[in-house]
């Protein structure tokens, strides 16, 4: 695609800043940068275009080019378009140094192995050092222009890399001295000596002669990466951590550092410099470098923070934002050392001053109401982080601060907060002076009820009104002068204008329960006091489902009964209900039954009628705390922004089962043989408490007959259960795997379903002994169930391993119960039944040291490898 | 200490979106370092559209008002500066520093330079001051001798070449923007030594210095016993000075007349070299006593090449200039008014202009009027419900002019009729300008 037209571009980059996002993802996104950067060479193109182009790559690199290479192509591209530049004056360079500069530090390229980089840092310290680069590359008028934007473009570099430039210091220091503009050259002086100093405390080394050397002492030109890498990448912050900067990491590490004598002299030799010549700054960039001279000369050795006091008079008198605001930051790093009491006080009295003066604009004003708020103390009393009223700054200086209702809400918000820090601090001194900042506090507050009250006033008069209360309920907690007539205000209000509703329901969230509790009954007062149709019955009823509770039944219903007739339309029903809701909710159950049955026969709206019938049920059928689980706030979040589908989702929550983990553990213990069929018992254990335990088995495999549930009524942790006994009845003469589930209560009422996991029964849990034989008569028996088992049944021989404890110990502690003849130790012929009817026989006879020959038959074939296992794992088990 | 990103927004009530984004000016350098310092709670800079939306809801310039919305009316969200929050995309952006006047919404969003959360105190963010001194820079630059929409309009296009010199990186260089366009103009000069950063360039000419005073009073008079009435004068005085030489030492000396009050809050020019501290201490938070420094107010300094306010103060008068009288009285359906101005007799009478303003508040518009006046025509605005009465030039010889008559007012519409909290009843004002 050949250039665009200027028109063209104009189009394509108005598309770009409407969307960016979106321009990109459509069909000419991807080409958008490399466009740029080749039209850029374009002869057909204006100056005035191709600076719109560069406007941009300043402003989106991250979407031009996204990624690290692609950053290296376009700054090396730009650099290349900035070196074909015919040798007469143009509009370009600047923009191309201030674009490549962008797209390197912006892109993450910066750094040694970029070859843009190294072309372009050598370039500029040549341009801020105003030396010649040779081939007419700077005409002579663009030279100081190019100076200082060469300047700015380091200054950018250091800051995206500190320590960058920590090797030209020296001779950034001595363009200071020479014919150059002041302000790049200071501003980048005092960057660099900054994070310099930072870097070197941080691996414990000195400055070294880097003020004093023109060259960079490390070799390989003034670029410092060595210093960039032990910065580890970090950027630094301007004013570490202030106001609590006694405990940041830099300060710690700038007072571990010490200067040799000479070190120190060349440091303040320089600073001296920077402010003595800080006069010819713009203001702006004034407040720029004692930002960054007063933290990093913080707590150094040798350098007096009396350096900084001749601007400070000069400083104090202007009215500039950026001025005072660094007065106050090299209060808040120097304290004492810089300022005395006097000139704390002189300082306090400048701030109230500018925070008043009426040629000032107002967000002026809020932000030096902020800064004596937060004001720098010497010795500040108060916790630290919170806003607070300087000691300094009695009732006199505040006189002219105080609020009134003609400011606008930020201006009376924020010295509401002083007057109320004032009025905490006047609690503990002895009245006198009139009018006490209370009283004045009092009226102000009836001011603003007065005002919010107004018929048609706008949203943000109630809003302030509102913030205010709260503001003094939060600064003047504990005070009952203070909140009674507040409270009897706010019922005042919503007398007069119940359409508030709203603002006392986010109210009454916010406070505390000291002002939330006796609000909460003057207002649901002034509710039920007034019964019948009224304009404002929706709010009413907003206000009552968040006021009321147990108490003051009687009037309650009677307001609700009384309202339910005028509640025509869906909306007042829903208001009525959600009254109902929260009473049903704080247990009130008399008289409620009655109006739910009411209002599920006479709501017209068929949906409230039912409603109102849930509820009534809910409160027919439920325990009091599983309805107030019920109509709690709702467990799953509300997949629809419809109160009435997170309401029914609440009650799904809680009254249908609750998926859970489980909080019962289930151990097989020793089975018993007694019975007809074989016994599982189960040891149950409780995490938590737990009610009517509901478990429920299920056998893999249909090998038994489907097995019964089991209860318990409640299980608590730490207290021994009773063993659970599970009957089988298998089908076949087989092992087992058991699914369990869980059903149960919590403490808190829900209804809770836990898959447990599964259960093992083993072969020889399902053995059972046969009927004794009459006395003497076990040889016999056995040899006529030996014989009964052929020619359908099996025989085998197993080789059955001994343990240490003999045949004797195996057979007692597994095959006691079905022995039928025994003749200790050396034979014993045992007979098993194997329900549902099955038998397994054993002989065990002669047994060697190591083991133990078993001759076994069986009238089923499928026991039989059952059998052989079970043997042979004998010895292990025990 | 550095700027994120820049907007300006017109603000426009009544249309779909209520606003558009005029300017806006984003610095990926200072975004980067942000991402660093800020951590896992970096939000990073929105497109303009979700932020226009955002600020104007946070501002309340949405005509959305009608509703009670958590996030902009809990009462828990106080908000004491003009510093904000934005939620955006479930994620808050802060600090915007952004603040409404003429219809332009300025905004700006500064580095903080540590993590937010725990949200930093505003005093320790040291881009905080220099995002308002962006902003005040750039409303002065569109706003001074701007006389209508298209100036605004070419003054909108030449912000972006203007930055590039005022604010490259997002780092504020200066703060007054007509330096740099002069920069832009006269980039061929050469600068000699030592040239002060604010100062673009060298006067040539016959030396001069101008200094004009201006001063607005402001009073309230309550003819209430029980209740002082107050005044106060607040001055600026503004100076140009065409001298030769890169820094020429001036000092302006400026003297009381004869039992003229003291000048206090003195806030001055940063070119001024330094200040008796007899001028920084004088304050009106004090008490007045016959100690207050009544002058010469000495100012070294040394100008830069435009005209600049080389200080603002306050002073207190001893008699208001207009002594005013106004009385109404609701009678059933009108309103009676009575108004008398008198005219000290130690201002001087001739005026550019000079008018009355009585505005009536939480009424209907004006269905009829009957009045007397003993000098001067009365405008009335109707609908507006406004009655302004132009006084001219001069007050009559006796310095002495009145007004009396009835007003009624018809229906209220709520839209339309101008709202006040405070005007309400009986309680009323008239503003004379």
């Amino acid at each position: 695609m050949g250039p665009l037209s200027r028109d063209a571009w104009a189009q394509r980059l108005g598309a770009f800043r409407a969307s960016p996002s979106a321009f990109m993802a459509g069909p000419e996104g991807e080409d958008l940068g490399r466009d740029l950067l080749g039209d850029l060479r374009s002869e057909k193109l204006s100056e005035q275009t191709k600076v719109s182009l560069l406007a941009l790559s300043l402003e989106y690199p991250a979407q031009l080019w996204p990624d690290v290479s692609a950053a290296e192509v376009a700054a090396t591209s730009l650099l290349d378009t900035l070196v074909l530049l015919p040798p007469r004056p143009s509009a370009l360079r600047r923009p191309l140094l201030l674009a490549a500069t962008t797209a390197l530090a912006a892109g993450g390229a910066l750094g040694p192995t970029s070859g843009a980089s190294c072309r372009l840092l050598p370039l500029l310290l040549g341009l801020a050092a105003g030396s010649d680069l040779g081939r007419g590359f700077v005409p002579a008028s663009e030279q100081r222009p190019l100076q200082a934007t060469a300047c700015e473009c380091l200054r950018e570099l250091e800051s995206c890399k500190p320590g960058l430039l920590g090797g030209s210091l020296g001779l950034l220091r001595g363009l200071l001295g020479q014919e150059g503009p002041v302000q790049p050259i200071s501003l980048l002086l005092a960057l660099a000596l900054r994070n310099t100093l930072v870097l070197q405390s941080r691996v414990g080394a000195g400055l070294g002669g880097l003020l004093t050397d023109k060259v960079s002492p490390t070799g390989g030109g003034p670029w410092d990466w060595t210093l960039v890498e032990e910065g580890d990448g970090r950027l630094q912050p301007q004013a570490p951590s202030w106001p609590a900067a006694e405990e940041g990491e830099g300060e710690r590490s700038l007072t571990a550092r010490e200067h040799s004598p000479e070190e120190a002299r060349e440091l303040r030799a320089v600073v001296i410099q920077l402010l003595d010549t800080s006069y010819l700054l713009t203001p702006v960039a004034q407040a720029q470098l004692l930002w960054l001279l007063g933290w990093a000369l913080r707590g150094l050795q040798g350098q007096p923070p009396a350096l900084f006091k001749p601007q400070l008079v000069r400083l104090l008198g202007t009215a500039q934002l950026t001025l005072l605001h660094a007065v106050l930051a090299l209060k808040a790093a120097f304290g004492e050392a810089l300022f005395t009491a006097q000139d704390e006080a002189l300082l306090l009295r400048r701030l109230t001053l500018a925070a008043q003066h009426p040629a000032l604009p107002p967000p002026t004003h809020l932000f030096y109401l902020h800064c004596l708020l937060s004001f720098p103390e010497n010795w500040p009393l108060g916790p630290e982080g919170e806003e607070a009223a300087p000691l300094l700054l009695g009732p006199q200086l505040c006189r002219g601060l105080l609020p009134s209702l003609l400011h606008d809400p930020m201006a009376l918000l924020a010295r509401l907060h002083l007057l109320c820090l004032l009025c905490a601090e006047d609690e503990e001194e002895e009245k006198g002076q009139l009018p006490s900042p209370r009283h004045y506090l009092e009226e102000l507050l009836a001011g603003l009820r007065q005002r919010a009250a107004l018929d048609e006033g706008p949203r943000a008069l109630a809003t302030v009104c509102f913030q205010a209360s709260y503001l003094v309920t939060r600064c003047l907690a504990g005070q009952p002068t203070v909140l009674t007539p507040l409270i009897h205000g706010l019922a005042q209000l919503y007398r007069v204008r119940p359409m508030l509703a709203s603002h006392f329901v986010d109210f009454l969230d916010q406070v505390d329960s000291e002002l939330r509790d006796p609000l909460k009954v003057v207002l649901r007062q002034e509710v039920v006091s007034r019964p019948g149709r009224d304009e404002a019955l929706c709010w009413h009823l907003k206000m009552l489902a968040k006021v009321a509770d147990g108490d003051a039944q009687s009037a309650t219903l009677n307001f609700l009964q009384a309202a339910a007739a005028h509640c025509t339309n869906w909306d007042l029903q829903q208001g009525l209900l959600r009254v109902c809701r929260a009473l049903l909710r704080a247990g009130v159950r008399g008289g409620l039954v009655d109006l739910l049955q009411v209002l599920a026969r006479q709501l017209e709206d068929p949906d409230g009628r039912d409603h109102a019938r849930l509820y009534y049920i809910l409160l027919a059928h439920l325990a009091g705390p599983k309805l107030g689980v019920a109509l709690g706030p709702s467990l799953a979040p509300p997949a629809l922004a419809s109160s009435l589908v997170a309401e029914n989702q609440g009650f799904v929550a809680a009254l249908m089962v609750q998926e859970a983990p489980a909080l019962v553990r289930l151990s097989v213990g020793s089975h018993g043989v007694k019975g007809p069929l074989p016994v599982l018992k189960l040891q149950p254990e409780a995490l938590e408490p737990i009610y009517s335990l509901e478990l429920r088995f299920r056998v893999e495999g249909q090998l038994y007959a489907p097995l019964e549930a089991v209860h318990v009524p409640c299980l608590c942790p730490g207290r021994p259960a009773r063993p659970l006994l599970l009957p089988l009845q298998p089908r076949c003469p087989a092992p087992a795997r058991l699914d369990v589930h869980a059903l149960y209560t919590t403490s808190t009422g829900l209804t809770c379903h836990a898959h447990l996991p599964p259960l093992f029964v083993n072969f020889a849990d399902l053995f059972l002994p046969f009927p004794k034989p009459p006395g003497g008569a076990g040889l016999g028996f056995f040899e006529e169930l030996w014989d009964s088992c052929l020619p359908e049944g099996a025989e085998s021989r197993v080789w059955c391993p001994l343990g240490p404890q003999g045949l004797e110990g195996l057979v007692s502690h597994h095959l006691e119960p079905f022995v039928v003849v025994a003749q200790p130790p050396t034979s014993y012929y045992v007979a098993i039944h194997l329900p549902p009817n099955s038998k397994l026989l054993l002989r065990l006879e002669a047994a060697l040291a190591d083991g133990v020959p078993v001759a076994l038959r069986t009238d089923d074939w499928a026991v039989l490898p059952l059998a052989g296992d079970y043997l042979r794992g004998l010895a292990a088990a025990l | 200490m550095a700027q994120r990103a820049v907007w300006l927004i017109s603000h426009e009530p009544g249309t779909p979106l209520c606003g558009t984004v005029r300017f806006s000016r984003r610095y990926p350098t200072v975004e980067k370092r942000a991402r660093v310092f800020n951590g896992a709670s970096y939000v990073p800079i929105p497109e303009d559209g979700p932020f226009l939306k955002a600020l104007l809801f946070e501002l309340r310039l949405l005509d959305d008002d009608k509703d009670f919305v958590e996030s902009r009316d809990s009462c828990s969200r106080i908000n004491k500066t003009s510093i904000y929050g934005l939620l955006i995309g479930g994620e808050e952006l802060w600090p915007v520093v952004a603040f409404l006047k003429n219809d332009i919404i300025y905004a700006c969003v500064p580095l903080v330079e540590q993590t937010l959360s725990p949200r930093p105190p505003l005093i320790s963010v040291s881009g905080v001051s220099q995002g308002f001194e962006f902003l005040f820079g750039i409303q002065d630059f569109l706003y001074s001798g701007q006389k209508n929409d298209s100036e605004l309009n070419t003054k909108l296009s030449q912000l972006p070449d203007l930055l590039l010199q005022a604010c490259p990186f997002g780092t504020l260089l200066d703060a007054n923007l007509k330096n740099s366009l002069d920069n832009t103009n006269f980039a061929s000069v050469t600068q000699p030594q030592k040239q002060p950063a604010w100062k673009t360039g060298t006067y040539k000419g016959k030396p001069q210095v101008s200094i004009s005073i201006t001063e607005k009073v402001k009073s309230m008079q309550y003819d209430k016993q029980g209740i002082a009435d107050t005044w106060q004068v607040v001055g600026t005085v503004t100076c140009k000075c065409d001298l030769e030489g890169i820094m020429p030492n001036v000092t302006i000396s400026l003297n009381l007349p004869t039992n003229g009050s003291p000048l206090q809050d003195i806030l001055v020019h940063p070119c001024v070299t330094s200040l008796d501290s007899a001028i920084l201490t004088s304050s009106s938070i004090d008490a007045m006593d016959d100690s207050a420094f009544s002058g010469p107010y000495k100012f070294p300094l040394t100008p830069p090449l435009e005209s600049f306010n080389l200080c603002y103060y306050t002073s207190q008068v001893p008699v208001p200039p207009i002594l005013g009288f106004y009385q109404l009285k609701e009678e059933e359906v009108q309103l009676r008014i009575t108004i008398n101005l008198k005219l000290h007799e130690s201002v001087k009478n001739n005026f550019e202009f000079c008018e009355a303003h009585i505005p009536f508040y939480n009424r209907g518009p004006i269905t009829h009027l009957e009045y007397k006046t003993s000098f001067g025509q009365l405008e009335v605005f109707r609908e507006k419900s406004l009655l302004i009465w132009i006084i001219g030039q001069k007050f009559p010889k006796s310095m002495e002019i009145s007004l009396s008559g009835t007003v009624t007012f018809g229906a209220k519409s709520h839209e339309k009729q101008p709202f006040d909290p405070i005007c309400i009843g009986e309680t009323a004002y008239l503003k004379v300008m």
